[in-house]
């Protein structure tokens, strides 16, 4: 006998699109208050309270909220199984965005009571941490990308634990290994959630955009496996201090890149589509950044370069070419998927409906993504050099490129 | 024409709005059974479980079968075995995909 599925999917829209409009709103505010505090950038000082907000507008605001949102859409989709409960995430996206934004505005304003909107903050990814948890439950066979999606659950988790001592110690100053404890946060959150992610997401997005077939994922496995040692290698040198943990930490992060790389690789030649959409090309070509910012990562660590503003850029240009370009290129496909979804998915079979590719202006887009590597590559090239003028002119891009992208996201809900 | 054929023409109609091919094309259509009564029975698939689309697609096909004169009751049951593979696509779909 045939076997059959025939499972519900579709979340309601309200919820994925909430946390995604909050998310681009988040990413003008952080690219704004960027371009406002140029001069830090340029003199490679970040910890201080107004680079503090614009961060965590852009990680927590912007890639945390829209991730949200997406994997609202996308686990019922990609687990086949419907969310837990619908109700329980417009309350989580309430209390979420009410903390992040609270929290971001509270670093810069009034650190010491940061502590306050960060333990909103906490609540609110604790319940989505909950939701998600209660969803993947309901899954009848565990697959690679359950392990790589946990995993970054997992490392989120550890991310905002980290993240409270910090607020902590900013009200109460008493915290002895804040360095340690900071650096910890960065690579919870940034290598440990927002990668592993992404490699577990585009291990069924990539196949899906570009209709390949037959292809291994040989390395799923090993990359997670290696991603995941090399990270609590990475944590252990951190607090041990010790140089060649640092070192054995990336080179097995890079293994697991690459392995993935070798994956999505493999994937894209197989493709069926010949012809990729633009947006999603640029998702792809993320990963090629990623990769070259893992390697020279390792390369720095193997060399001992310890300056911290050359590291800082690394830190940027790993958020802002690989996490951020990844989901700017996703959101083009996702937020589509979504509106189609909503609009004319009852009219199929009724009356003529519109394809995906015709509700996003591509070639627009091709245009932002050009403009927003320029920009990324211009400002870190040249604060590095300490330019002043070209760090204000490429920040000043940014946020234009920042503002017309989501000017262009929102278009398409009018289609 | 049968019904069969008329239900199946119908399918044509039916577009994928990520690949912008019609479902039949795209080899998704598995079996068209019509019995005595003229209800109908599609078998059919998607490209991949999971896709975002799923419920879209077997709502549509349902829409257009119904749409045809003399259909009485329709069933579209979506099936994952045998699994789509890009053979089962026509030459024209391969074409617009080059």
């Amino acid at each position: 006998m045939i076997p059959q599925m025939q499972t519900k999917t579709e979340t309601n829209i309200k919820l994925p699109l909430a946390f995604i409009l909050f998310g681009l709103v988040s990413f003008i505010a952080a690219q704004s208050l960027l371009w406002m505090n140029t001069a830090a950038l340029s003199n490679g000082i970040f910890r201080m309270p107004d680079l503090w907000m614009a961060a965590h507008f852009l990680l927590l605001g912007w890639a945390v909220m829209v991730v949200m949102g997406a994997m609202y859409q996308l686990v019922p989709v990609a687990f086949l199984t419907p969310i837990w409960n619908e109700r329980f995430g417009f309350i989580q996206f309430f209390i979420t965005a009410v903390g992040v934004a609270g929290l971001s505005i509270a670093l810069s304003l009034k650190p010491d009571a940061a502590i306050i909107a960060g333990s909103l903050t906490v609540l609110g990814i604790l319940m989505f941490l909950f939701q998600i948890g209660m969803t993947l439950l309901k899954q009848e066979k565990a697959n690679i990308m359950s392990w790589f999606v946990g995993g970054a659950l997992v490392f989120f988790l550890l991310t905002i634990l980290a993240g409270l001592f910090l607020t902590w110690n900013l009200a109460f100053g008493t915290l002895v290994y804040y360095d340690s404890l900071f650096k910890s946060h960065l690579i919870f959150g940034l290598t440990g959630w927002f990668t592993l992610l992404i490699f577990g997401f585009s291990y069924k997005m990539v196949p899906m955009f570009s209709l390949s077939h037959g292809f291994s994922m040989r390395w799923a496995k090993p990359a997670f496996i290696s991603y995941v040692s090399g990270l609590i290698l990475l944590i252990l040198g951190v607090w041990s201090s010790a140089g060649w943990l640092l070192t054995f930490g990336w080179g097995f992060l890079w293994i697991g890149f690459t392995g993935y790389a070798v994956d999505m690789e493999e994937i894209v030649t197989k493709r069926i589509k010949k012809k990729l959409d633009q947006p999603f090309v640029f998702s792809l070509v993320s990963i090629c950044f990623g990769w070259v910012i893992h390697t020279s990562a390792l390369v720095m660590s193997m060399f001992h370069v310890k300056d911290v503003t050359i590291w800082s850029w690394m830190i940027y240009l790993y958020i802002m070419m690989w996490i951020i370009f990844s989901i700017m290129g996703y959101l083009y496909k996702i937020v589509p998927f979504l509106w189609w979804t909503h609009k004319y998915s009852g009219s199929v079979g009724k009356k003529d409906v519109p394809t995906l590719k015709e509700m996003i202006q591509e070639k627009w887009g091709t245009i932002l993504f050009a403009a927003m590597t320029a920009g990324v590559l211009i400002l870190a090239v040249t604060a590095m050099l300490e330019m002043p003028v070209s760090v204000f002119t490429a920040q000043g891009l940014l946020t234009i490129v920042s503002l017309l992208y989501a000017g262009s996201i929102f278009r398409v809900l009018t289609r | 024409m049968d019904l069969t054929k008329q239900v199946e023409e119908a399918l044509y109609q039916v577009i994928d709005p990520e690949l912008g091919i019609n479902i039949v094309d795209l080899g998704l259509v598995y079996k068209i059974d019509v019995n005595e009564t003229n209800d109908v029975h599609v078998q059919m698939t998607l490209t991949t479980p999971g896709c975002p689309l799923h419920d879209s697609i077997v709502s549509g096909a349902e829409a257009m079968i119904y749409g045809v004169d003399e259909v009485n009751d329709v069933h579209v049951e979506l099936v994952w075995h045998p699994a789509w593979s890009p053979e089962k696509m026509s030459s024209r779909a391969k074409e617009m995909l080059m």
